[in-house]
């Protein structure tokens, strides 16, 4: 079968390598952007719990189930679990990240909009997994 | 061989040269946050664009090959060895 061109060929391949190096980039750009913590973010440190959720903010203001922000901050999480391994999902700011008995895990994140948003667990955690909800309130600038 | 291989590699560079570009240029903003759900969604939505395109793209290409060169195409005709029955 030898003597055909072979130019198709040839295109398919620098086509898939182009979107492959798109792909990749992209990904990491974003990845990498995602992960750069603002330096003068707020550390609040969230502790799972079967069933809960707890927050306790830089200046020792403890939160239970609610967790109070101010729009247009930056804030840090350090993600820890006291039993077994729960998952921090705040679903409308794009906050997933584990939290695993023994290990802080961190993720960052600024509230744009004042109002109210679910905190929920994603990762089965037992018997009332379904229920291990909070609610992060963003509140205005001084309210 | 020589044109194609460097058509190839300039279709990679106006890919990769954007996005380094914009990777080396990214982060420098002091005092504005990221909008997170902007950026990952936007990321998603772009990906999508590629997985879709690449997807329509394949499996039309299997459907033209599989009704193109179907054995009950009119317009099919054996191959050289398969008219000299020599496999």
């Amino acid at each position: 079968m030898s003597g055909h061109s072979t130019w198709p060929e040839w295109v398919y391949v620098g086509v898939v390598i182009a979107l492959l190096c798109y792909v990749g980039a992209e990904a990491w750009n974003i990845e990498r952007i995602v992960e750069h913590v603002p330096e003068d973010a707020e550390i609040i440190k969230v502790t799972g719990q079967q069933w809960i959720w707890t927050f306790e903010h830089e200046d020792g203001t403890k939160e239970i189930g609610e967790l109070h922000v101010e729009r247009g901050k930056a804030y840090k999480f350090e993600i820890t679990s006291k039993d077994v391994i729960h998952s921090f999902n705040i679903h409308d700011y794009v906050v997933l990240l584990d939290a695993v008995p023994g290990r802080v895990n961190t993720v960052w994140f600024s509230p744009t909009e004042a109002g109210e948003f679910d905190i929920q667990c994603r990762e089965y955690c037992g018997l009332i997994h379904y229920n291990m909800r909070g609610t992060l309130i963003v509140e205005e600038k001084g309210a | 061989m020589k044109v194609i291989i460097g058509l190839g590699a300039i279709l990679g560079l106006l890919f990769v040269l954007p996005a380094a570009e914009q990777v080396f240029a990214a982060g420098s903003e002091v005092g504005e946050y990221l909008d997170r759900k902007a950026a990952i969604w936007g990321l998603f939505y772009r990906l999508m664009i590629v997985a879709f395109t690449v997807g329509t793209v394949v499996s039309g290409l299997i459907v033209w090959l599989v009704l193109r060169f179907r054995e009950s195409n009119p317009k099919a005709k054996p191959t050289s060895y398969e008219a000299a029955g020599s496999w």
